[in-house]
């Protein structure tokens, strides 16, 4: 019986992380964070949020738009009361699952003023993106995202733009700054 | 025992109905048709109706949960690719 409910369980998280394109591992944070945002919307939620958003909000009729190619959104935010409550080793375990050929860095930037530290890959498949991981920290800040679907890079300038922030401006032409930088 | 034949006869012996009795029979047979519905169905049909406004109520609830989540979502990845986006644009200037 308690096999039975085990295999249930198992394949209730499956059926969770089902589009989540890798693992966050991060549950040792969670318990040390001052504030925590921990979002899991997959499709059938991303859809059933679709419904609410009012088309004629500007804002909300964009995140409207972004999220009708999405298979899931994941983020875990961590913000803690002190430096030092996370490690290189959990970036680097994250960052570890991140690899070539399915993903690639495409930008990395680093504030040597604020030590802000903001990665994003993107995953391919058959010469389609279908996914964005963003890595974000900072001393007292770590941020995990997994954007999962049919984003085009123009949906993430979108994205970027989103809430009366300038839009990134891409150049698909051209080779990814992220890779000079590095 | 013939006074209590008489007494019989005259108590069992057919008796014609009072005018109008027919009228105020079918009349009530009417009024009877018409009666309201009972308390109980009522009753059944007002649990009806609050519960299937309560379930509105209540998915009308969760759409907004998950509205704010997709807004909380969206403005913290746009936030961070926004980061990205102003140390590019500051190095290139």
């Amino acid at each position: 019986m308690r096999a039975v409910r085990l295999l249930m369980a198992g394949f209730c998280v499956a059926a969770l992380l089902g589009a989540q394109q890798f693992k966050f591992n991060l549950d040792h944070l969670a318990a040390k964070a001052k504030e925590k945002v921990e979002l899991t919307l997959n499709k059938q939620m991303l859809q059933f949020a679709g419904g609410f958003l009012n088309s004629k909000d500007p804002d909300e009729a964009k995140a409207k738009g972004v999220i009708s190619g999405l298979e899931g959104v994941y983020i875990r935010s961590f913000e803690f009361a002190q430096d030092g409550a996370w490690t290189a080793a959990d970036l680097d375990q994250v960052r570890n699952q991140l690899r070539a050929p399915e993903w690639a860095r495409i930008v990395g930037v680093q504030s040597t003023e604020d030590k802000e530290n903001v990665e994003v890959f993107v995953r391919t498949e058959a010469g389609k993106v279908n996914g964005i991981a963003i890595l974000a920290t900072d001393p007292r800040e770590f941020t995990v995202a997994n954007i999962v679907g049919n984003i085009s890079l123009e949906s993430l300038a979108d994205l970027g733009g989103q809430f009366h922030l300038p839009k990134m401006r891409t150049t698909p032409a051209t080779p990814p700054p992220a890779k000079k930088k590095d | 025992m013939d006074w209590l034949e008489e007494e019989l006869k005259s108590a069992l012996s057919r008796k014609e109905p009072s005018e109008g009795f027919d009228a105020r029979v079918t009349a009530a047979a009417q009024r009877r048709k018409v009666t309201p519905m009972p308390r109980r169905w009522l009753a059944a049909a007002a649990a009806v109706i609050v519960l299937a406004g309560a379930g509105e109520g209540y998915r009308w609830h969760q759409g907004q949960v998950a509205k704010d989540q997709v807004m909380l979502a969206m403005r913290i990845a746009g936030g961070k690719l926004n980061r990205v986006q102003t140390q590019i644009a500051g190095e290139r200037q």
